[in-house]
């Protein structure tokens, strides 16, 4: 009766040390203002992407199958599946990346990722924060820092997970709360898809919750004194959640049968079971709409066992793993560039390591961290390249190694961060965006 | 000054010395040069699978083994005893051909020459000494201020009698390294800020915790006035005396009654108990609430699903009939006031029906010998084996032998609907490729095959002098009460994870023991303590205080407690699953029957031991839905509700709002926020406009973080 769909049961708490109380927001109203404050006074980069949608594919997927195939290995390396040329000389992908083949020309892709990481939990928690997983402070993810360092547009919240952000990850790790993705929830993949609670409730309108928030502040100001306090401290959470619902127009964003059907069955996936395609079509509409970080979670790639099942699990099966992320990635960036907007916004495919080059006694792949690969396209990064490579069995990096560490740098110096900004801890020192000694990949930028 | 000198004298006098003999020792010489120079981490050569197909025991932790890999393993060319500069295990580190982990070793570090010697000498397995304990120094340090330097220092004892400063090659790493500046070479450490630091230092596979402590202010803090009611006031405030940190005062009688009333029995003290003890004069009226507390229904209700999710009870939705049975008997335990070492022998000597006998449903929370194991020890001892199942614990005692002899007491357990004792069963050891001998973790091996090591165990575990058994069960009642464990996270004690109170772990372990490890009088002994009592309103100097207890830390309410508390505050029952509306969330037998209520108010997950309460769903879901679900428009007007019902009685607006104050945060609105809602009353003029306000009031009353927090 595992409900994890990893191989372990290791959980979020083991890593959430700082800010308990943030999801409630409390007492933390002023601090919140305080680091936006400090944080701008830094020098900030000019940003080539204004928005990034990190396709993060959870478990880990295998290199092997996706973007470093290895034709020329030996079977229990080359595993069950085949590769094939893609738009770029002497560049293959797997047999199932058909649709990305075609496209590689707007599409880095790093070969050369390496990490010591190969638990779930600690490999996550590196690939998303560029920090190795520490007992003393839990880092906050890309999409957190974003949220935090750029001021809200609009107010569609600036750090979306579609649908869910893995549950296993504290997303705002020593930043308020306020900065952690919000979870969609429910299944785009479902004709049905809708966002929960963003309608009035019967009977409700918005003379009623405007004044039910402007209680709300009355009772919290209330302190344990006698008297209530002169300041009203604002609950930023509730204020966020009011915001949205008085703005029908940004609600649209996540009404999905806006879009013509043909480019719905394209990014693909419709009522299957596999929800990436109509994920990353929603995610596209919240960039759109100026949203500057959104995670689509894909579960599922921690394949211990058959690896043959990412192509297909059955005789007809069209929306295995593979295909459906093929399918969504290369319809996602086409559309982005169809519309003028990959420029500006970056998409990067990921897990948090790769899997064993030989293929285990269970048909499957372990976990690996030493080598695997990361897919870039958009945002102003230089497309139809290969960055690094592995060795001749996908085990290290034969040249340009590059850590997490390394990536995320890359990843915020393309948004516009100095990957050198220093954010605030709670109790007040400066902690770098990413670790000292961190390296931007100067091919991608 | 004098610990510097020491160590000056043993590096003037060489490194190695070999009282012994002369020849370089494998295992107490060259094997800490691979440690110390980060060889058989887990990111190297120490991972399970090795590196560069080339594999050490993490931390050598096994010296046989990687005697053999480095010596035997290629045909033996890691070593070149012709050529002992041209061995691989010279060439690599020094960097001196490619190698993956790149440069480690200068060709003039005393590291690369005690290597050279040892293959100048044969490359043998020569070991003279056995190696019995390493003491580090300072194990706990007081300094007045940071950027002072301290030296830290490890020496070895052996078996013959002699000793060996080994500072040179153990590893000292700050668990925060913004916080203290470690030279590796010299092994000074120098604390950048103020509070309590730890160090780990290991040796070989020998760990332990340095602590470090610096006051956060320059002044001293008078806490002579402070009250103390036990001995819990008397360490927490000479920790607060050490770290300079100035106190909270105590909080006031609202607070205090909500506070513990919500803590002893997870629920809102009711509106006339509220009246009464604020009225009370009675000088020990706190100690007489808290008696009262602890003999309700109430009591055993909500410590029974305490209990209940540290045991992960309802693991298992297609067997309602056992974890009903399990429940009840658990609270019947909890009612009863049975001991928690009673509590712990029966569910580990457990077997039967789990439809019939209800502890047996212990063996059914898990499934495997060593996922049971894992639990076991979580639970009771407070540790975590998990790491050890692949590999000796790099931060604990724990050994693969302790792991899976543990697993192997449960691996003849058959945990079908009927639990029981299979004649025979194993757990292979990963590393013999053997059925690992039973063992008693940490401590002594189960000779004896056709016995049941349960009862040994069982027997180990709840003696009064085990280790573990009480301190793990006292943290996590203390963190249940103060919002943080003395040790943090409460199923992580381990040597190098040190308490923020040693002293008082084990005065209050002790207490809990003598006491007959009985729940109530552990709860009320903290409880009744000045520190449970503090205010959570901070003074100048100790906002920033998340663990010495300067102040109360305020707390999120549990997803339960906070359903119900809602539901009885609007005097309106919730329904959940197939259950009978009013069924309270705190007594709902399977803890993860479905309700997307509890989901949102942040319920702990199935894989989880729920010591922290934080919402996953995120902020903006759950107030989308505060503000546009079920949750309370749903139920706030209905004609049985506590509003509807003042409504009926005609009762004069500023009254209804004094009681749901009363009945939602235990006191009434005075001063200006009385005159706040007087002024919002006074702007709405028909009665339908007055109670929509109140509507309003009451939906803003519960959504408040006043109301979701104690």
């Amino acid at each position: 009766m595992k409900t994890t769909r990893r191989c372990d049961g290791v959980t979020r708490r083991d890593f959430v040390r700082v800010g308990g109380l943030t999801a409630l927001g409390l007492g933390l109203g002023n601090f919140l203002g305080l680091q936006r404050l400090l944080a701008e006074s830094k020098a900030q980069l000019i940003p080539r992407a204004k928005s990034c949608i990190l396709i993060w594919l959870d478990g880990g997927p295998s290199h092997l199958e996706s973007f470093d195939p290895k034709p020329d290995a030996p079977r229990e390396v080359r595993g069950p599946m085949a590769s094939i040329p893609t738009k770029l000389n002497g560049v293959r992908l797997g047999e199932c990346l058909e649709n990305t083949a075609a496209i590689m020309d707007k599409v880095a892709i790093v070969r050369s990722m390496t990490s010591p990481l190969g638990e779930h939990n600690f490999g996550t928690q590196y690939m998303m924060t560029g920090y190795k997983p520490s007992p003393a402070l839990a880092y906050p993810t890309m999409g957190a820092t974003l949220a935090h360092l750029r001021s809200q547009m609009g107010v569609l919240p600036s750090n979306v997970a579609v649908p869910a952000f893995p549950n296993q990850v504290s997303g705002a790790g020593y930043l308020p709360g306020s900065v952690s993705p919000f979870s969609v929830g429910g299944n785009p993949g479902r004709r049905s898809f809708s966002v929960r609670d963003l309608d009035f409730y019967a009977g409700l309108d918005l003379a009623r919750l405007d004044r039910r928030l402007e209680f709300v502040n009355a009772i919290n100001a209330f302190g344990d004194a006698k008297d209530a306090s002169k300041s009203t401290p604002t609950d930023p959470d509730l204020e966020r959640a009011y915001n949205l619902i008085a703005n029908p127009e940004a609600k649209r964003a996540f009404t999905l049968s806006d879009e013509p059907e043909a480019l719905r069955q394209r990014y693909g996936g419709l009522d299957s079971g596999n929800n990436i395609g109509q994920s990353c079509l929603l995610a596209r509409r919240l960039v759109e709409r100026g949203v500057p970080f959104v995670t689509v979670n894909s579960n599922g790639w921690d394949t211990h066992q058959d690896i043959i099942h990412l192509k297909a699990r059955h005789a007809k099966d069209k929306n295995a793993l593979l295909p459906s992320l093929d399918r969504a990635f290369a319809t996602l960036v086409q559309d982005l560039s169809d519309r003028g907007m990959l420029e500006e916004t970056l998409v990067v495919v990921m897990g948090e390591f790769g899997r064993t080059p030989k293929i285990n006694s269970n048909a499957g792949r372990d976990h690996w961290p030493n080598c695997f690969s990361v897919a870039l396209a958009g945002g102003g990064i230089q497309g139809g390249q290969v960055v690094g490579s592995s060795d001749a069995l996908g085990e290290f990096p034969k040249e340009r190694p590059i850590t997490p560490s390394d990536l995320a740098a890359t990843i915020y110096t393309l948004l516009g961060i100095d990957p050198a900004t220093e954010l605030q801890t709670p109790d007040g020192r400066p902690v770098r965006v990413t670790p000292n000694g961190s390296k931007i990949v100067s091919e991608l930028v | 000054m004098k610990q510097i000198v020491t160590l000056l004298i043993a590096l003037a006098c060489g490194v190695v010395q070999s009282p012994a003999s002369d020849r370089v020792d494998f295992v107490n010489d060259v094997m800490p040069v691979l440690t110390k120079v980060g060889c058989n981490t887990g990111a190297c050569h120490g991972s399970a699978a090795g590196r560069g197909n080339f594999k050490l025991s993490l931390y050598g932790g096994n010296p046989q083994a990687d005697y053999e890999a480095i010596v035997r393993e290629i045909s033996g060319r890691r070593i070149n005893l012709q050529k002992p500069e041209e061995s691989l295990i010279i060439l690599k580190p020094t960097f001196a051909i490619d190698h993956g982990g790149k440069f480690l070793l200068d060709d003039d570090d005393d590291g690369t020459q005690l290597l050279l010697r040892w293959i100048q000498e044969g490359a043998e397995k020569v070991t003279h000494r056995e190696l019995e304990r390493v003491e580090f120094t300072p194990r706990t340090y007081f300094i007045e201020k940071t950027d002072v330097d301290v030296q830290l220092r490890a020496e070895a004892f052996y078996a013959d009698g002699s000793s060996q400063d080994v500072t040179p090659w153990t590893v000292f790493s700050a668990e925060d390294s913004s916080a203290v500046r470690i030279d590796k070479d010299s092994a000074v450490a120098t604390p950048l800020r103020g509070g309590r630091h730890i160090i780990t230092a290991r040796y070989l596979d020998s760990v332990a915790p340095i602590e470090i402590v610096i006051p956060l202010s320059d002044k001293p803090v008078d806490l002579a006035g402070q009250p103390r009611r036990n001995f819990i006031d008397d360490e927490v405030l000479s920790r607060l005396a050490t770290l300079r940190l100035p106190v909270s005062p105590q909080a006031d009688d609202s607070t205090f009654i909500r506070r513990v009333s919500l803590d002893l029995t997870g629920r809102l003290p009711e509106a006339d108990k509220v009246m009464a003890y604020l009225a009370n004069q009675d000088q020990n009226k706190n100690g007489e609430l808290i008696d009262e507390l602890v003999q309700t229904d109430a009591f055993n209700e909500y410590w029974s699903y305490k209990l209940a999710k540290w045991l992960r009870m309802g693991k298992d939705p297609n067997d309602e009939n056992g974890i009903a049975t399990y429940r009840l008997w658990l609270s019947n335990q909890i009612e009863k006031g049975v001991g928690y070492n009673e509590i712990a022998r029966t569910l580990i000597l457990a077997t039967g029906d789990t439809h019939n006998i209800g502890p047996a449903n212990f063996y059914r929370t898990v499934d495997g010998p060593r996922e049971q194991a894992e639990f076991v020890s979580e639970l009771f001892m407070g540790s975590r084996l998990r790491c050890a199942n692949c590999h000796n614990h790099p931060l604990d005692k724990w050994t693969q032998d302790d792991y899976h002899g543990l697993a192997s007491i449960f691996s003849k357990i058959e945990n079908a609907q009927i639990v029981r004792v299979r004649a025979s069963g194993d757990v292979i050891h990963p590393r013999t490729r053997e059925p690992a001998v039973a063992r008693i973790p940490g401590e002594y091996y189960l000779k004896d095959k056709t016995q049941d090591g349960r009862e040994d165990l069982a027997e180990w575990l709840t003696a009064e002098d085990n280790p573990y058994f009480a301190k793990a069960i006292v943290n996590r009642l203390w963190s249940s009460l103060m919002g943080r464990g003395l040790v943090e996270p409460v199923d992580d004690m381990r040597d190098t994870n040190p308490a923020t109170h040693p002293k008082l772990l084990n005065r209050l372990a002790e207490d809990f023991a003598a006491s007959g490890y009985r729940l109530r009088p552990m709860l009320k002994r903290i409880a009744t303590s000045a520190t449970y009592a503090r205010s959570s309103n901070t003074v100048p100097g100790n906002a920033e205080d998340d663990r010495y207890y300067s102040h109360a830390l305020r707390r999120p309410l549990e997803a339960e407690v906070l359903a119900d508390g809602i539901s009885y505050v609007l005097n309106v029952p919730a329904q959940y699953g197939g259950k009978a509306p009013g069924q309270r969330a705190v007594t709902l037998v399977d803890l993860y029957t479905p309700s997307r209520t509890l989901d949102i108010l942040g319920r702990c997950g199935r894989e989880e031991s729920c010591e922290s309460e934080t919402s996953i769903s995120g902020g903006l879901t759950r107030n989308l839905h505060l503000l546009n679900g079920e949750l309370i428009n749903a139920r706030i007007s209905r004609e049985e509700g506590r509003l509807a019902r003042f409504f009926d009685a005609d009762t004069a607006p500023m009254d209804i709002i004094d009681e749901l104050y009363l009945v939602a945060l235990s006191r009434k609105p005075v001063g200006a926020t009385r005159r706040f809602w007087r002024e919002q009353l006074a702007n709405v003029e028909s009665v339908e406009q007055q109670q929509g306000l109140l509507e309003d009031f009451l939906w803003s009353l519960l959504a408040s973080s006043k109301f979701n927090s104690k």
